[in-house]
């Protein structure tokens, strides 16, 4: 038998089975074991974040250090990253300079970014006609023209009478749904597969030790 | 009140410029975009980390750890020693005392997977797809009767394309006929979904660049 791995298998086994039956069986002490251990998991996970932090800031570093192409932006990300944090470790993150941060750099970064979305959502549709029209591209793309002619007013014709009161309530709530709740319970039953293998022993992403 | 309105100010001024950089990709890369991109890593980055550390770290970890009683402080150890094992993992001569850690967290998350598929899925949507044949909800019987069929063949083709099962034959993997001619059908309500979804996605984007043009124009207008 090969013992390689063992001993993290066997706490990811027993983790998983006890937050599992914790979900499932209401007995008091299973369940405070299953929130504590959850508060464990989220503590990792918050240092797992600041491993992350310091990854970025070692790889940027290297960047600037040997002066490779783009160093420039580097050293203006440690410094931003290394600025915020400071400051937020000190002022707390609900502080009014904390919130002007947020709504000077990331606020404003976040939504003119969503709305390039615009142009790059339109710029791929017409791609997507052109290198594969086929009939699910038409189908794709009839159905987003729909929607979208029956969800706003237009200007001085108003809302299209059939599509907005009928073709648009019926492609979103029947049609639409039913492939939303399809895909749903495809993925479900996906991460419930992969979950399983995992407390099964047969999958094991985290190495072996 | 002289500095509130100067912090308004530099704010507005910093989103106005910010907002500039980034639409200039419109016209293509260029360094100005760059540079807003990396100051938005930076500070997201730090910020994401700030929170971290004042919503977990601190009150779960490192209080309890030093003000705490024995029974927090002892329930504080665990997470510290996996912590600590954990920050093996930033260097690669060392990465492998890091796995057990990893484990928990993979366990874990496993385990909650598991638990919000059933629970927050599959039973959810199984116990709607139930319901649609429901005839006391109200509503004309023939019209609920049409949708819930429409709706339990779409999720079920839907399904069956994504059944990727093939019997061996000498000639090569061969799936049924009957699975396939499914998924066929199943793709159009997947085609349907998905275009539902990209116009919901459009509509979003479109609402965020008024509301840009918006803020820019009335930036502007501030000065006039």
């Amino acid at each position: 038998m090969k013992l390689k791995g063992l001993f993290s298998t066997a706490i990811a086994i027993a983790t998983g089975l006890i937050v599992l039956v914790g979900y499932f069986v209401e007995l008091p002490l299973l369940v405070n074991l299953r929130i504590t251990i959850l508060n464990w998991a989220i503590i990792l996970a918050a240092l797992a974040l600041f491993i992350g932090l310091f990854n970025l800031l070692a790889v940027h570093a290297d960047k600037v250090r040997s002066k490779k192409k783009g160093g420039f932006y580097s050293l203006i990300l440690i410094l931003a990253m290394l600025v915020t944090l400071a400051l937020g470790l000190w002022l707390r993150p609900d502080h009014s300079l904390m919130a002007m941060i947020f709504n000077a750099f990331q606020l404003p970064v976040e939504a003119s970014l969503m709305a390039m979305l615009v142009v790059t959502l339109t710029y791929a549709s017409i791609r997507l006609l052109r290198r594969r029209s086929n009939l699910i591209s038409v189908i794709f793309l009839v159905t987003a023209l729909l929607i979208l002619l029956g969800s706003a007013p237009l200007p001085f014709i108003g809302s299209l009478p059939i599509v907005s009161d009928m073709i648009r309530p019926f492609i979103a709530q029947v049609l639409a749904a039913a492939g939303a709740r399809g895909i749903l319970i495809g993925v479900a039953l996906g991460a419930l597969t992969t979950g399983l293998r995992v407390l099964f022993g047969a999958e094991r992403p985290y190495g072996g030790m | 009140m002289l500095a509130w309105i100067s912090l308004d100010l530099i704010t507005a001024s910093v989103s106005f410029i910010f907002t500039l950089m980034v639409l200039s990709y419109l016209v293509g890369d260029n360094p100005l975009f760059r540079l807003a991109i990396h100051i938005f890593i930076g500070v997201s980055a730090g910020y994401a980390a700030a929170v971290a550390w004042h919503q977990v770290l601190s009150p779960k970890l490192i209080q309890p750890l030093l003000f705490g009683g024995l029974q927090e402080r002892i329930l504080a150890i665990v997470p510290l020693l996996l912590g600590a094992l954990l920050l093996m993992k930033l260097s690669p001569r060392t990465a492998r005392l890091g796995n057990p850690a990893m484990a928990f967290m993979v366990g874990a998350g496993a385990a909650v997977a598991v638990g919000g598929a059933v629970l927050g899925t599959l039973f959810p949507q199984i116990l709607a797809s139930i319901n649609l044949f429901d005839l006391k909800t109200g509503g004309s019987i023939t019209e609920r009767l049409f949708e819930g069929s429409i709706i339990l063949i779409g999720t079920l083709t839907t399904l069956a394309y994504f059944h990727f099962g093939a019997k061996a034959t000498p000639s090569g993997p061969q799936s049924g006929r009957l699975v396939e001619t499914l998924g066929r059908i199943g793709q159009v309500f997947i085609a349907i979904t998905f275009g539902v979804l990209f116009a919901a996605a459009y509509a979003a984007a479109m609402t965020a660049l008024i509301e840009r043009l918006n803020f820019l124009w009335t930036f502007i207008a501030s000065f006039l």
